[in-house]
């Protein structure tokens, strides 16, 4: 229980600078706010009334208090462009962008931990060192390149797979409950949605994923291969267990833990990356929009796409150490 | 320090060399980079609207006639430079915040370190994203979003260090000797974290050229006639079912240095690191 109290403890922490962080940056914005938010038009009575109704006129200090009280409530402010209330928006942009996170996780995962596993196996073999070559050519490749490249040769000129957006025309009056369509058309019985979506989820993912693939294949490998230099696995082979049986009765579940942790935390960082992919590939969801208010300098809004990342991304790290307080007593004794 | 009397003695492998190879080209060019470009990289030339790599092209021209190779060969300068740029001034502030923190111990450590820890975990791409839109699109402002967010990385190493070296006996002996505080750190702190930061920063390159050359590909970071790799690729993109000559050229400058950054940190860690070395 403990743990679990320092745990949030920290998680709470961690939520203060965030909020403290993206308070910093609304206010950095270049030229008074007032004078922006007023129009080129106004009087200097206006822009007076406007500074004092967005609280411009306290300190520092208050005004961050009432930025706080804010966001608990939910008011992430009004878009400068859309005039839409930003949480609206986000709300709409979020579930896309998540499905196509978890999808490039899944991705990752099916890639790294069986790779890792088998690499550290047969370590210093033809094998490893294509592995570790793979590794490294995909730590290497800006994602955004490679998306327009797979875009373009897949989608484009071979014709494999489509080229942009979320769903077929001929669903285009598709609508679901929850926003994200493969859970959608589970839901509804809707096989045929389920697997357009997948169909269109496919390269971005895999785009979106090469590069955490490659660091999280890498971190699987190293604590494999520690992990194979153990006194027990020696125990094991002497007992004469099976191959297969050491490595995933024994080696798998106690070398899975510390790469546990980097994909926690690849999580928010690969919403950070949808940024760069996106808009590649014509889906709505928050990377699109960030990239969007950013050109436009909708600062509010961009503020807030950062906050929102920095919460799911807490959240999973939360989830993670969580996960990992349970299915490791060992990690309990060291806390 | 040994990397100092022999520049090449980690590369074992010819792989690791002909990527040591590669960077040491790559800086080459990002110091010659604006002296051997056969055109002037922001030259318009609308007859010659992408032309398909030639003999007087050999890598092709762009939406806007401009010469391909002209342009990744001074966009070395704009992405390398940026990127040791960001990486130079990461590693003063971080080291100073960190060497700080290490010195300092007690509570101050401990709310800096909660800080860095925080400030670690989140995306760096959007937190830079964040500081991008505050500060208005250009270059400067990516370099910037990106030494605000990369900083911890360094404070984190350079307190790790900082803190293993001051536990050692010869610490001990120069407290007895009266050593001064600055003393200690230019003498005995520095030249030992050496190793272990020049790994760090060696492996960090990649990453921050990805990010730079990412943020000027969405628009944030180098303006378009600017010939940034990343900002090129951006340019190029409506024709690329057309003219796959103007995006391709840039992403694999980009890609190849991005790799030989990569294998040569890696090259440098399994030779210097001692904590590597000790597990």
């Amino acid at each position: 229980m403990h743990y679990f109290f320092q745990r949030f403890v920290f998680s709470l922490l961690s939520l203060f600078i965030l909020t403290l962080i993206t308070f910093l940056l609304s206010q950095v914005v270049p030229g008074d706010p007032a004078i922006v938010a007023a129009g080129p038009n106004a009087g200097a009575e206006k822009i007076e009334l406007l500074r004092s109704e967005m609280g411009l006129d306290k300190p520092l200090t208050q005004q961050f208090l009432i930025y706080v009280g804010k966001l608990a409530q939910g008011d992430l402010g009004k878009s400068w462009f859309t005039h839409q209330p930003i949480l609206e928006d986000l709300i709409r942009e979020l579930p896309p962008s998540l499905e196509l996170v978890i999808i490039a996780m899944v991705i990752n995962l099916m890639i790294s931990l069986p790779l890792g596993l088998w690499s550290a196996r047969y370590n210093d073999t033809r094998f490893d060192s294509s592995v570790r070559l793979f590794a490294m050519i995909g730590a290497g490749l800006p994602i955004f390149w490679t998306a327009l490249i797979l875009q373009n040769v897949i989608g484009g000129e071979l014709q494999l797979l489509p080229i942009a957006g979320r769903l077929s025309f001929e669903y285009r009056t598709f609508e679901g409950y929850t926003g994200f369509f493969l859970l959608d058309g589970l839901i509804l019985g809707r096989l045929d949605v389920f697997f357009d979506a997948l169909k269109h989820l496919i390269l971005p993912a895999f785009s979106l994923s090469l590069l955490f693939t490659a660091v999280g294949l890498r971190i699987t490998r190293t604590a494999m291969i520690s992990e194979f230099q153990k006194d027990y696995v020696l125990l094991a082979r002497t007992k004469a267990a099976s191959e297969p049986r050491i490595m995933f009765k024994h080696v798998f579940p106690n070398g899975a833990p510390p790469s546990l942790t980097v994909f926690g935390m690849q999580f928010g960082w690969m919403l950070g990356a949808t940024v760069l992919v996106e808009e590649i590939y014509g889906r709505p969801g928050i990377g699109r929009y960030a990239v969007k208010a950013v050109t436009q300098s909708d600062i509010h809004a961009v503020v807030a796409v950062v906050l929102v990342v920095g919460v799911v991304f807490l959240l999973a790290n939360l989830v993670v150490d969580l996960l990992l307080y349970v299915l490791n007593p060992r990690g309990r004794m060291d806390k | 320090m040994k990397l100092f009397l022999n520049l090449t003695f980690f590369a074992k492998s010819p792989f690791e060399k002909l990527a040591l190879g590669i960077v040491f080209f790559i800086i080459l060019i990002s110091i010659l980079g604006d002296f051997i470009v056969p055109y002037d990289p922001t030259q318009i030339d609308f007859r010659g609207k992408l032309q398909p790599p030639s003999l007087e092209h050999p890598l092709g021209q762009d939406g806007a006639g401009r010469d391909v190779l002209s342009r990744v060969l001074s966009g070395a300068r704009l992405t390398v430079l940026s990127t040791f740029t960001v990486i130079f001034v990461v590693l003063v502030i971080g080291c100073t915040i960190g060497i700080f923190s290490a010195f300092a111990g007690g509570w101050i450590d401990n709310i800096l370190m909660r800080i860095a820890d925080i400030w670690l975990g989140f995306p760096p791409l959007i937190l830079a994203l964040g500081f991008a839109a505050a500060l208005g699109a250009s270059l400067e402002a990516a370099i910037w979003a990106l030494i605000f967010s990369w900083w911890p990385n360094y404070a984190r190493l350079s307190r790790m260090i900082t803190l293993d070296i001051l536990s050692k006996p010869f610490i001990a002996g120069a407290e007895v000797l009266g050593v001064p505080l600055w003393r200690k750190v230019t003498f005995y702190v520095l030249p030992n974290a050496f190793d272990v930061l020049i790994i760090q920063v060696a492996l960090d390159v990649s990453a921050v050229m990805l990010s730079i050359s990412g943020l000027s590909f969405i628009g944030v970071g180098a303006q378009i006639p600017a010939p940034e790799w990343g900002s090129m690729i951006a340019d190029g993109r409506a024709h690329m079912s057309t003219a796959w000559w103007v995006v391709v050229f840039p992403g694999l400058a980009i890609f190849f240095s991005a790799l030989s950054f990569n294998v040569v940190g890696d090259a440098l860690r399994r030779e210097l690191d001692p904590l590597l070395r000790r597990v």
